[in-house]
């Protein structure tokens, strides 16, 4: 096929047939179904053996919507659970397009890397261990790489410049490995990624897309090539990453849990969605032309919150590439894939903002026309992931009111019988006990199915580090996120709430790294939730210390929001657990080839260009230093100097670079004339004639003779 | 290197200003040569000597001149030079000098070709060759793609809400009153529903 041609792959057989997928789609969602009906009808019959409230009427409303979603979830896991016992053999694995396949690839193949403010060193290690990893394959030749930068951060922008040059210098990579930074970071990365297709797109078959903090094996990335080359109709390939590198208590807990968990929620997911999945924004594989001719975003209807610019980018691309006919794989069978986590719950929920917004704005996609059943899924549990969190604390506040009324009003049950007790002869606390226990195991029963799945294999229990740091990993895990779910809660209700009163959201770089959160920061991040959680509990007292019971994990994770969000924050807490090998996961205790070469990747680190130094950092250094300097410029537009930028440039001279605006900085540096201007100046001039800023980076250089001890690092 | 037969008597006295310009001069043109991560310090001291000693030549000529300034000129233009007779390309503005710089560190000056920096022709062949293919590239050549953004087309109550949704963007006080009868509805619904008796 020619790779230009889009319309072609029509002809190609089906991988999976369309009557065996909607059968699939059926069975799933019809169980689904069933199982949320009949909890809903029995809920129903409750009330009604209660006395019934045109307020019961509301709260039945909200548990159809809830414990459809909890079953939703728990049937991911059920029939994931099915799908790993029946076997490799017997499941559907798109990935065995590529088995037996060997020898060079047919097409060329792009791996790019969107980065936005990010620590350049640890994105070029990245870079490093992908490259390498390629290059065990033999296949390199087929591949090349592009950092995409969108870096607003100035310092950040040259160290990103001389990083990339020298990962250059070491791997040999010119020619392979391009840098390419945009002036205008429109449409932030959705926009980043089509203009790299726009401008070079042309020339590859597929792009991997990854994020800053993605890692992948080469052997995969082949893997998904071939995959690509042997299946013409497939648009996406999307795999499943695994959470890495977790420090932090918080982190170490959701890299358990996605690691434990997660597999049976993937296979779940794979049973339905089949050709008709969803892209995650990364470590997926995208077949270019199609995706030029179809995922170009229109902007929604209105502003934002709710219209203007997609935020949520990858779900919509993937829909469009499935509306056109294109398939979109889960190749939940792709070890080699990771990613890192933020590393606190505040980081987590300031990730969650975002997209919270950009799923928010996915509610005008629901009212698209011609949108597959599987798509219109996937964008309703995307929209339903935040939206749940308010429908939640509503069904708690309505929940609470009815337990005030029926407390206050001094009623006893009615004396007849609903049909539950008819049928099964048992009395309405009963009912009330059991339908409770029904949804609590609906809501543990996938961790209950993971971990026994677990335990029972051999080397995958070995792999976790045993069953006993697998059970206390699952407990400490499970109590933890009991803890956290009423803070997710009413953090996701309060982004929502913000959303509906217009509040846009920016575009933030993630923190991947930290010492904790310090106890100022989360009495003030959680101060409303926690507010709420005192409050409630005073009214559960005045209800009763029965209902208090009842409500004690909710009201308990509102209450101790700030400690829990502090506490796991801390890093030295989170070593201590990894040093008994309790949270650990398998890339911990056994770290696959491509970590391993990412932790010793220093390509991209060399004295000889550094823009990284105290005293001559970033924008500094790209001034004075000569070698910063040249690949500074070597990598601008040839522009002519204008007497404004001559005298900006004297001013930056004059009053050092902290008189002038990060605009006027950024001028600045885009103009090749100028920063060569004034090179030349910081070296010529005596001391007095301008900041010290200058001189003192200029003096830098001769501390490595005049004082050994202070020398750089060589 | 150097010139060993030059005797100490040769030196001539300098003043306590001339002193300090010159040990400038010196600082500035010793950094830059270690900011070109120059690491041996016999090599360095013999540029070094040498790019002053032309300055102080023209320095004789061009008094007002700092010596620093006369310095650094020196030695900018002479690496320019050399790097123009090592590239075998002019170099025709400022920006070339840069590309010079460039070339510099990726040939690998700052590793093992210290020794031949600035020194004359003929130098070793892979040195000029990694000279001569040193330059940057942001992208490969250009491959462009097209893409255009596609309309939504929204079924009959998405074009309502969007249609509606546009209106009150434009309409300030009708949004607000929308908002405030949205309210009112809920905190009336709330009401009806829990609270009546």
């Amino acid at each position: 096929m020619d790779p230009l041609d889009s319309k072609s792959h029509h002809s190609v057989p089906h991988f999976f047939s369309k009557t065996r997928a909607q059968i699939r789609r059926a069975v799933f969602f019809g169980c689904v179904l069933i199982v949320n009906l009949c909890a809903s009808l029995w809920l129903l019959d409750i009330f009604w053996l209660q006395g019934i409230h045109l307020g019961h009427y509301s709260v039945l409303l909200i548990f159809i919507i809830l414990n459809g979603l909890l079953t939703l979830g728990s049937f991911h896991a059920i029939f994931g659970a099915y799908d790993i016992m029946r076997g490799k053999k017997k499941t559907v694995r798109i990935s065995e397009l590529a088995d037996g396949k060997t020898g060079p690839l047919e097409k060329r193949y792009t791996v790019v890397m969107p980065v936005y403010n990010e620590d350049s060193v640890k994105v070029c290690a990245r870079i490093e261990a992908i490259y390498r990893s390629i290059e065990a394959t033999g296949c390199l030749e087929s591949f090349d790489f592009f950092i995409l930068s969108d870096t607003r951060d100035l310092d950040l922008w040259v160290q990103e410049e001389t990083s990339w040059t020298n990962l250059c210098r070491r791997l040999g990579g010119f020619g392979r490995i391009y840098y390419r930074r945009r002036v205008k970071n429109e449409n932030r990365k959705a926009g980043n990624i089509g203009d790299f297709v726009r401008t070079w797109g042309g020339e590859y078959e597929s792009m991997l897309v990854l994020d800053a903090d993605s890692l992948m094996d080469g052997g995969d990335i082949v893997k998904m090539a071939r995959i690509m080359e042997s299946y013409p109709r497939l648009g996406i390939l999307q795999t499943p990453p695994k959470l890495i590198r977790g420090v932090s208590v918080f982190t170490r807990l959701q890299q358990f849990a996605m690691r434990l968990y997660g597999p049976l929620f993937i296979r779940g997911l794979n049973f339905w969605q089949l050709n008709g999945g969803s892209y995650w924004g990364h470590n997926a594989m995208i077949r270019v032309k199609p995706f030029s001719e179809y995922c170009e975003l229109p902007a929604l209807p209105g502003k934002e919150p709710f219209g203007g610019t997609i935020l949520s980018h990858d779900f919509v691309e993937a829909a469009l590439m499935v509306t056109q006919g294109w398939e979109v794989w889960l190749a939940w069978d792709i070890e080699g894939t990771y990613e890192e986590a933020p590393p606190t719950l505040i980081d987590h929920l300031k990730r969650d903002r975002r997209w919270c917004q950009g799923n928010l704005q996915h509610l005008w996609l629901i009212f698209a026309k011609k949108l597959p059943l599987t798509v219109r899924m996937h964008l309703f549990m995307g929209i339903m992931a935040y939206l749940g969190s308010p429908l939640w604390f509503l069904f708690l506040l309505q929940g609470t009111f009815l337990a005030w009324d029926r407390e206050h009003s001094g009623l006893s049950q009615l004396p007849f019988e609903n049909f539950a007790s008819r049928w099964f002869h048992i009395n309405g606390a009963e009912q009330s006990l059991i339908l409770s226990a029904a949804v609590l195991g609906l809501l543990f029963l996938p961790k209950i199915m993971a971990l026994a799945l677990t335990l029972f294999n051999r080397d995958t229990r070995k792999s976790f580090g045993g069953g006993f740091s697998l059970i206390i990993g699952a407990t400490i895990e499970t109590f933890i996120s009991i803890l956290l779910a009423p803070c997710m809660m009413a953090a996701h209700s309060l982004m929502v709430l913000s959303i509906i009163l217009g509040r846009a959201v920016g575009w933030g770089n993630q923190a991947r790294e930290t010492d904790g959160t310090a106890w100022v920061d989360a009495m003030a991040f959680h101060a409303i939730p926690t507010l709420i959680g005192a409050v409630w509990t005073y009214v559960a007292f005045q209800i009763s210390p029965t209902f208090v019971a009842w409500m004690s994990p909710i009201l308990l994770g509102l209450l101790l929001n700030i400690p829990v969000s502090v506490l796991t924050s801390r890093a030295r807490y989170g070593r201590a657990l990894q040093k008994k090998k309790i949270l650990s996961t398998p890339e911990e205790l056994n770290p696959p080839w491509v970590l391993t070469l990412a932790d010793q990747a220093t390509a991209a680190v060399d004295p000889a260009l550094d823009a990284s130094q105290e005293s001559r950092r970033g924008l500094v250094a790209a001034v004075v230093d000569p070698y910063v300097n040249g690949v500074h410029v070597s990598l601008l537009e040839n522009v002519d100097i204008t007497p404004a930028e001559e005298q900006l440039a004297e001013r930056c001279l004059v009053e050092g670079p902290s008189a002038l605006t990060k605009n006027e900085l950024a001028e600045l540096l885009y103009v090749a004339p100028a920063m060569l201007m004034m090179h030349r100046a910081v070296w010529l001039r005596p001391a007095g004639g301008m900041h010290s800023i200058w001189t003192h980076a200029v003096e830098s250089y001769r501390r490595r003779l005049n004082h050994p001890a202070t020398a750089e690092s060589a | 290197m150097g010139l060993p037969n030059h005797p100490l008597t040769d030196i001539i006295p300098l003043s306590e200003t001339e002193l300090e310009e010159w040990e400038e001069a010196y600082s500035a043109v010793e950094a830059y040569f270690q900011a070109l991560r120059l690491r041996n310090r016999l090599l360095v001291a013999e540029l070094v000597r040498r790019i002053l000693q032309r300055a102080a030549d023209r320095h004789q000529a061009q008094p007002d001149i700092p010596p620093r300034v006369l310095a650094m000129e020196e030695t900018l233009s002479e690496i320019a030079q050399w790097t123009q007779q090592v590239l075998d390309e002019p170099l025709e503005n400022r920006r070339m000098a840069a590309r010079g710089r460039l070339a510099l560190l990726l040939a690998g000056i700052p590793g093992k070709w210290q020794s031949v920096f600035l020194t004359p022709a003929p130098w070793p062949a892979e040195f000029e060759a990694a000279m001569r293919t040193s330059y940057l590239a942001a992208g490969p050549r250009f491959a462009q793609l097209t893409m255009l953004p596609k309309p939504l087309e929204f079924n009959a109550v998405g074009s309502g809400a969007a249609q509606w949704l546009e209106t009150l963007d434009r309409k300030p006080t009708l949004k607000r009153m929308f908002f405030a009868l949205l309210i009112a509805l809920i905190v009336l619904s709330v009401w009806y529903v829990f609270l009546k008796k």
